[in-house]
């Protein structure tokens, strides 16, 4: 009968029937956090810099739209890349959007990509105790006009490397970009520094091995080089399962 | 931290033309404590059969021990060694009968079977079976093997070839894994020969 039925569903699908000791009082558990998925990478040249991210945005096991960007062009010689949360990831977008315009109208000139670094590691740790749940990576030219990428945790712990990724295909990414651009595990030297081609081709091979593993990662990747020239971008395929 | 955490460890095992390779890490921990460094997770069980057995280490050498009897059994009743393909099913057939108390193990098995192809499979703990063309793979470090393999893996690999793609592909992924690693080890099986390498990896 459907009361049998109902009292049959409480039991078994109730949170918490078990330990609690009336029936009236069920404690529910709001959560603030989602992780919509996705991977990001960047890797640093000598005068450029090549920045990365899928553009698949998850909850579960659906797919809310194929067509999201994770970059943000925050000067033209600094992209930040960020994987994680998406309701995060654009408010701090946003932001740091707006501090860019603050800093220009006060300082008269762009803000570095250092600058910007610290930054956005102060950003997201006066956030210390509600963190934006956003796994960035920031990538651009320094004042030399060498290439740069900072890896950032949820609450701005950063360091500055040659190359680095983020998100939910991190695990698969990683590795491979130690063994091909530091080379390790390898008893090869690298003669000449790797052109920006060869980055590129590297940052699809990565992705297309991310995308074939990793639920969360595929349809497209947005891909970002950045030189003296300024900033190109390229949209790469990827599969859509 | 999950049982199947607590010793730490990984196995690969790739494919290629005629021939297949199966490797492991070597460390055996203690959670965070190192305790051996010369513990393969890989047995042989005969010329065609490798068995690699990652996850909580009591399981995995009370496991072997039942298929070496299992495997001897059989060779007195059939007068034939096992192929690769029998010992996987054997091996999900015996998980699956602790489905309620499973052993903590995720097997991976390679080998070639007595035509000469290459076979290798894996499965979970409870005995539900992947049988791959290119690699299979378990462990600690698993997504990281994944990444490697996905990228590092091609069709047709010679033997030589085989072993330094499938030391590639184990060496940096393990070495993102705080409970992996502390040096590895390769078995190449060829219908000729089985040949055994250790790699000389970070001892962190």
């Amino acid at each position: 009968t459907e009361d049998n039925m109902e009292a049959l569903r409480q039991r078994n699908y109730g949170p918490a029937q078990y330990s609690a000791p009336n029936k009236h009082l069920i404690e529910h558990q709001f959560s603030p956090y989602v992780n919509n998925g996705g991977t990001t990478l960047a890797i640093a040249g000598n005068d450029f810099v090549v920045v990365a991210g899928d553009t698949r945005v998850s909850f579960g096991y659906a797919i809310h739209t194929r067509e999201n960007n994770k970059l943000c062009e925050l000067t033209d010689k600094c992209i930040i890349a960020t994987a994680g949360m998406q309701a995060d990831q654009v408010t701090l977008h946003k932001l740091l959007r707006t501090r860019m315009v603050q800093y220009k109208q006060e300082h008269g000139k762009e803000m570095s990509t250092t600058a910007i670094a610290q930054m956005l590691s102060n950003t997201l740790y006066y956030r210390r105790f509600f963190p934006y749940y956003t796994f960035n990576v920031l990538a651009g030219l320094d004042s030399n006009g060498k290439g740069c990428v900072f890896s950032y945790d949820a609450i701005g712990s950063f360091e500055r490397y040659n190359y680095a990724s983020s998100g939910t295909g991190q695990k698969l990414v990683q590795p491979l970009l130690d063994n091909q651009i530091a080379l390790k595990n390898q008893q090869v030297e690298r003669l000449e520094d790797l052109t920006e081609e060869e980055v590129v081709t590297l940052v699809k091979d990565t992705f297309t091995s991310a995308g074939e593993r990793d639920i969360y990662t595929g349809d497209h990747v947005e891909i970002a080089i950045i030189n003296k020239e300024g900033v190109r971008y390229e949209l790469f395929d990827l599969r859509q399962d | 931290m999950s049982i199947l955490e607590y010793n730490g460890g990984c196995v690969l095992a790739m494919a290629g033309k005629g021939c297949v390779a199966i490797a492991s890490d070597l460390r055996l921990g203690s959670q965070a404590q190192t305790i051996a460094f010369d513990k393969s997770k890989v047995f042989k069980l005969n010329d065609q059969c490798f068995i690699g057995l990652p996850g909580l280490l009591s399981d995995s050498q009370t496991f072997v021990d039942k298929l070496k009897f299992r495997t001897a059994l059989y060779k007195l009743k059939e007068g034939r060694e096992m192929q690769p393909s029998v010992l996987s099913h054997v091996t999900a057939n015996m998980l699956y009968q602790k489905r309620f108390g499973p052993y903590f193990i995720e097997p991976v098995i390679a080998g070639l079977d007595e035509n000469g192809d290459p076979f290798i499979s894996a499965m979970d703990l409870i005995g539900a079976p992947v049988f791959a063309k290119d690699f299979v793979l378990a462990g600690t470090s698993s997504e990281s093997l994944y990444g490697m393999s996905e990228s590092l893996w091609r069709e047709g690999l010679e033997p030589e070839d085989l072993f330094e793609v499938i030391s590639q592909a184990l060496l940096s992924a393990f070495d993102r894994d705080a409970v992996s690693g502390w040096g590895a080890v390769v078995h190449i099986i060829t219908q000729d020969e089985i040949i055994t390498r250790k790699l000389k990896a970070r001892q962190d």
